[in-house]
């Protein structure tokens, strides 16, 4: 395809521009790791400590779909057709861990 | 209609004129004999070659249908041994399933999608071949073991662990099973891939979205369903092949596995795939009823989102096939409430198609007849099937010949007779003979009464307590009539089959000639000529609405005009352009098929050479890029006409 | 990896745009990272399920795991998925040496990322003694994280494929310039295996001896073929790329490149969520579970 298909998606930087972008998110994207390994042996109530690995992994996620992997300059269509598989392997998998997690579900051998 | 194929060094890029390359193997360009249907990309012969295949696998799931029945005409029969039984209701109900109806289903996405769109192929021509391939490769490994002393599989046709482990199963048939399914769910899934990327992408000017025919639409919610179901199974299928090759824990209970997990994962596939084997047959029938019924499809925005509806919520309905493994109340109830949702968009689409009926002019010709078969039983097939959706009574229900007659009703009564009904409306199409009116029409009653024969009497046989997969049954438990006229009623529905596909065969050769639009019908497959040429559209159509040929018919002035004037544009651009014939879908899919019998084998060696020859023919394949040549219909005057 | 009109459907230069104006692989590419999103939701299901009531003798995760290992992997595929990016905009930019050299410091990245898992695989079953038969954590922990490898395995080889077509004579047609990428594969193969195992061997001497002189001569006497092996492999790909003359591949050829990348990606996005779900929240839960 023409190199200038680029620049038809409206208010995107041009390529150069992208360059530090992605630097910079990169970087981000290191202090996260090291954030989320800093507080796991920090001292905070667990839902609280799932609730931050779970935002800051989030937010690692979003950052390399949106920016690496161009969604933001693309069109929604792509968005959508990606987040279908999200949520549907999300919710799977959300369904399945409570499913297991049920008392009904415990396995005779982890009985007490 | 003639063209004069002018053939161009056209590559793409610049080469000198004349050379074509080629890796390893010529560019093959043979148009008839064997090399031609080996190496197709034409979406329309690899449709035949599906439903050709298809046809075959129906045929034997017939066979061994027919073979079950037989042995449960009477109580304490011994027609077959206990373990060809579970051979025969494993394969049965996997080649009917995997084999039969969703290749069948392939088959006309394959035929049809370009068309209804517009486009000339679809957006990948070399891996649409590759899909085709890989579906013989993976119906192979099914069947191997019929020849093999292991015998074929026999853990049911959804293999539940522990049964398929090593210690339950410890021969090859189970390998074969696993190996088998997990290469479908690959040409499954590459072919849903094309098919999202050809919908979305390769529309012709003023198709928009909601202007697509209706089996477009369930074509695109069934490849997305398939896409997103099929990863399920595969890491199941994974699953058990490392607990069987690898020995690993996944369903052994004494290392901390627990076999249940196989259910939810393989049910997490299971349902969306009897979605996947209806909404295409809701697509057929949503083109169908509108023809004979001369008016356009009821609420087609209606139809639409709720065949999307069925689709989404459908991933969330799967533990109703576990109401009786004790999930706690939470689970059974919420999945009895998602299941009872389902219900609603699925009665929302059968009383548009009344809504499309009510008022028309019917025309009973043979395929609105299975259309309106479809209708009432797949109705009943939904009761039944609302009947489980309340736990307690799915209590008494599961594992009982009740389901049996429930998915019946849905499957053959639902699926099976809308691909009845479409075989018939678009055979004139494809073969440019319509199939015989009478024999058709007499196959239908035949099929209609041998299958209400059949499975009417199993709801009662279920409630009666009757359990599935029973290789015999005592005389004393009042289940002797049930299962007598069932098994009559059977050969009845085997004849009908018969005489339906022998009207069929018989047409081919000398049925009497059809015309581009025989039934006067809506879309724009049927504004083509009967069999369709090579390229599809001598000049790609401008959509001004739904239901784009009924606009075509009635403004004849405009649309001429506006062809003669498409018609010059792509002359000028050095006619039609179509893709290259190519070995190596061919060959990729053999590799694949050589690792998996291999590796059911434990033969890694082998398993690694298929491999090898896999991505040997991956690479090759896209070194040699799609290549392409040009075409001119004879005359512009030619182009525009039908 | 096709030329470069074969980015546009049925290959004609003036053939219509798409109706959506999305180059056709890239939707193709997008739907099935959404299916391959559900493929390692349900493994990674089946892991953490396993993790919720561990039978009794189940290996404790938190006293297996060497977390900084674990880490410096995550950030190497991170910085290879920063590299990738790079590469992809090179290339839209027409710029053939920047793609290239991108191109080999992601290929470089993710077999560090490999080599780093091979090293924990060890450790974990000749060390620790947790294989892949002997325990439910063992079965679902390498069949996840081995899926993954996998899938990083098979993007490696792509970008290294991609890499070499990107020399492709402009103008060429026919077996030669194929046999020539063929060797250049097998070379890149040799070379990617030698240099790993070398670099392996060398941590681990180091690990045994201290970071010493001694340890890194006694190294080199013992492995010295693989190590010898493995810079005449790096010669030798230095010598294949050079320029050549005019290529058959620039910005056209872009839309491929980025669909690769995309597959790329979406390998790394997998790993952050592994890393968390797997790795991160072992530490989080106590450890007689």
């Amino acid at each position: 395809m023409n190199p200038s298909l680029l620049s038809t998606v409206p208010g995107h930087p041009p390529a150069q521009g992208r360059f530090f972008v992605f630097v910079q998110i990169a970087m981000i994207l290191a202090i996260i790791t090291g954030l989320e390994l800093l507080i796991i042996f920090l001292p905070f109530p667990k839902p609280l400590l799932i609730g931050g690995l779970v935002l800051l992994s989030a937010v690692k996620f979003l950052f390399v779909i949106f920016f690496f992997m161009h969604l933001r300059w693309d069109k929604l269509l792509l968005t959508c057709v990606f987040f279908i598989g999200l949520v549907l392997g999300g919710g799977t998998l959300w369904a399945l861990v409570s499913l297991f997690g049920a008392t009904a579900s415990v396995p005779l051998s982890s009985l007490p | 209609m003639a063209e004069a194929p002018a053939k161009s060094a056209f590559t793409g890029h610049d080469q000198p004129a004349g050379a074509k390359s080629f890796i390893l193997f010529r560019r093959p360009t043979a148009k008839t004999g064997l090399v031609a249907w080996l190496t197709t990309v034409d979406h329309k012969k690899i449709g035949m070659l599906y439903g050709f295949f298809a046809a075959c696998f129906f045929l034997l799931g017939g066979v061994e249908a027919l073979l079950i029945r037989t042995q449960l005409l009477v109580p304490n029969n011994h027609f077959v041994s206990a373990h060809f039984y579970s051979e025969l209701f494993t394969m049965h109900g996997t080649t009917m399933i995997f084999l039969a109806v969703m290749p069948l289903n392939a088959a006309f996405f394959n035929l049809l999608v370009p068309i209804q769109i517009g486009a000339r192929d679809v957006a990948f021509p070399r891996l649409n071949a590759f899909s085709l391939w890989v579906f013989v490769a993976g119906a192979i490994i099914l069947n191997a073991g019929w020849f093999l002393k292991a015998g074929a599989p026999a853990a049911g046709w959804f293999g539940y662990a522990p049964l398929t482990s090593k210690t339950f199963t410890p021969d090859i048939s189970a390998d074969l099973w696993t190996v088998g399914l997990q290469v479908l769910g690959v040409s499954s899934i590459v072919a849903s891939l094309n098919f999202i990327a050809t919908i979305v992408n390769l529309r012709a000017p003023g198709l928009t979205m909601m202007r697509l025919p209706v089996f477009t639409w369930m074509a695109l919610i069934t490849s997305f369903l398939i896409i997103m179901a099929m990863p399920s199974i595969a890491i199941a299928l994974v699953e058990v092949i490392f607990d069987r090759h690898f020995g690993t824990n996944f369903f052994e209970v004494s290392n901390g596995g627990q076999p249940i997990l196989w259910q939810h994962l393989f049910w997490i596939f299971g349902h969306p795939e009897v979605y996947i084997l209806i909404l295409p047959a809701m697509g057929y029938i949503s083109e169908i009823l509108p023809t004979f019924s001369r008016r356009p499809l009821f609420g087609y925005p209606i139809v639409v989102f709720s065949g999307a509806m069925i689709g989404f919520i459908g991933f969330g309905v799967w533990s109703h096939h576990m109401f009786t493994t004790g999930m706690g109340t939470v689970a059974t109830s919420a999945f009895a409430l998602a299941t009872m949702a389902i219900a609603v968009p699925t009665g929302v689409k059968i009383f548009n198609w009344i809504g499309t009926l009510w008022g028309g002019h019917l025309r009973m010709r043979p395929p609105m007849l299975f259309a309106l078969g479809f209708i009432w039983l797949f109705m009943m097939g939904g009761f039944s099937g609302v009947m489980h959706s309340a736990a307690p009574a799915d209590s008494q229900q599961h594992n009982s010949y009740f389901v049996v007659a429930h998915f019946h009703y849905v499957l053959i009564g639902g699926s099976t007779f809308a691909l009845l009904a479409a075989i018939h409306y678009w055979f004139p199409k494809f073969f440019g003979r319509t199939i015989n009116e009478f024999w058709g029409k007499v196959s239908f009653w035949v099929i209609f009464v041998g299958f209400n024969t059949t499975f009417f009497p199993m709801h009662f046989l279920g409630l009666n307590g009757m359990p599935r997969r029973t290789w015999t049954y005592d005389a004393n438990m009042g289940w002797n009539e049930g299962n007598f006229i069932s098994s009559l009623g059977a050969y009845l529905l085997g004849l009908g089959i018969l005489i339906y596909l022998a009207a069929a065969v018989w047409s081919y050769f000398r049925g009497e000639k059809a015309g581009p639009d025989p039934w006067d019908a809506r879309t724009l497959e049927w504004s083509i000529p009967s069999p369709p040429p090579e390229y599809n559209f001598a000049v790609i159509p401008t959509v001004h609405a739904r239901d784009a040929w009924w606009y075509e018919k009635s403004h004849p002035a405009e649309i001429a005009r506006e062809k003669s004037a498409h018609a010059r544009d792509e002359a000028a651009h050095g006619g039609i352009h179509l893709p290259d014939q190519s070995w190596y879908p061919l060959v990729a899919a053999a590799g694949l098929l050589t690792a998996g019998l291999c590796f059911a084998h434990d033969n890694f060696v082998g398993a690694i050479a298929g491999g090898a020859i896999l991505f040997a023919g991956i690479y090759l394949w896209s070194l040699e890029g799609p290549g392409g040549y040009h075409v001119h219909p004879e005359t512009p005057a030619d182009a525009a006409s039908h | 990896m096709s030329s470069p009109a074969a980015t546009a459907s049925l290959d004609h230069p003036l053939a219509p745009p798409t109706a959506t104006g999305i180059p056709n692989k890239k939707i193709l590419l997008w739907a099935f990272l959404a299916s391959d999103c559900m493929f390692f939701g349900t493994l990674i299901s089946t892991h953490l399920v396993y993790r919720l009531h561990p039978p009794p003798g189940n290996p404790v995760p938190t006293q297996i795991f060497n977390i900084e290992l674990t880490s410096f992997s995550t950030f190497i595929l991170l910085m290879s998925s920063l590299m990738m990016a790079l590469a992809v905009n090179a290339i839209h930019r027409g710029n053939l040496r920047s793609m290239r050299s991108s191109l080999l410091v992601t290929i470089l990245f993710g077999l560090i990322f490999l080599g780093c898992q091979v090293f924990e695989f060890n450790d974990f079953v000749f060390d620790k003694h947790v294989t892949i038969t002997n325990s439910i954590f063992g079965s679902t922990f390498f069949t996840l994280t081995g899926t993954h490898g996998t899938h990083v395995a098979i993007g490696v080889l792509w970008l290294a494929l991609m890499y070499i077509r990107s020399f492709k004579p402009a103008g060429a047609s026919g077996g030669g310039w194929v046999g020539r990428a063929v060797v250049h594969l097998l070379v890149f193969a040799a070379t990617a295996v030698l240099s790993l195992y070398s670099l392996y061997h060398l941590v681990h001497a180091v690990l045994a001896g201290g970071a010493a002189w001694a340890t890194v001569t006694g190294f080199l006497t013992a492995d010295l073929a693989p190590v010898l092996g493995a810079l005449a492999g790096l010669g030798a790909l230095r010598w294949l790329g050079r320029a050549h003359g005019p290529v058959d591949f620039d910005a056209r050829n872009a839309d491929d490149v980025e669909s690769m990348g995309l597959y790329w990606h979406f390998v790394d996005i997998v790993w952050i969520v592994i890393f968390t779900a797997v790795y991160l929240l072992e530490y989080v839960f106590p450890a007689a579970h």
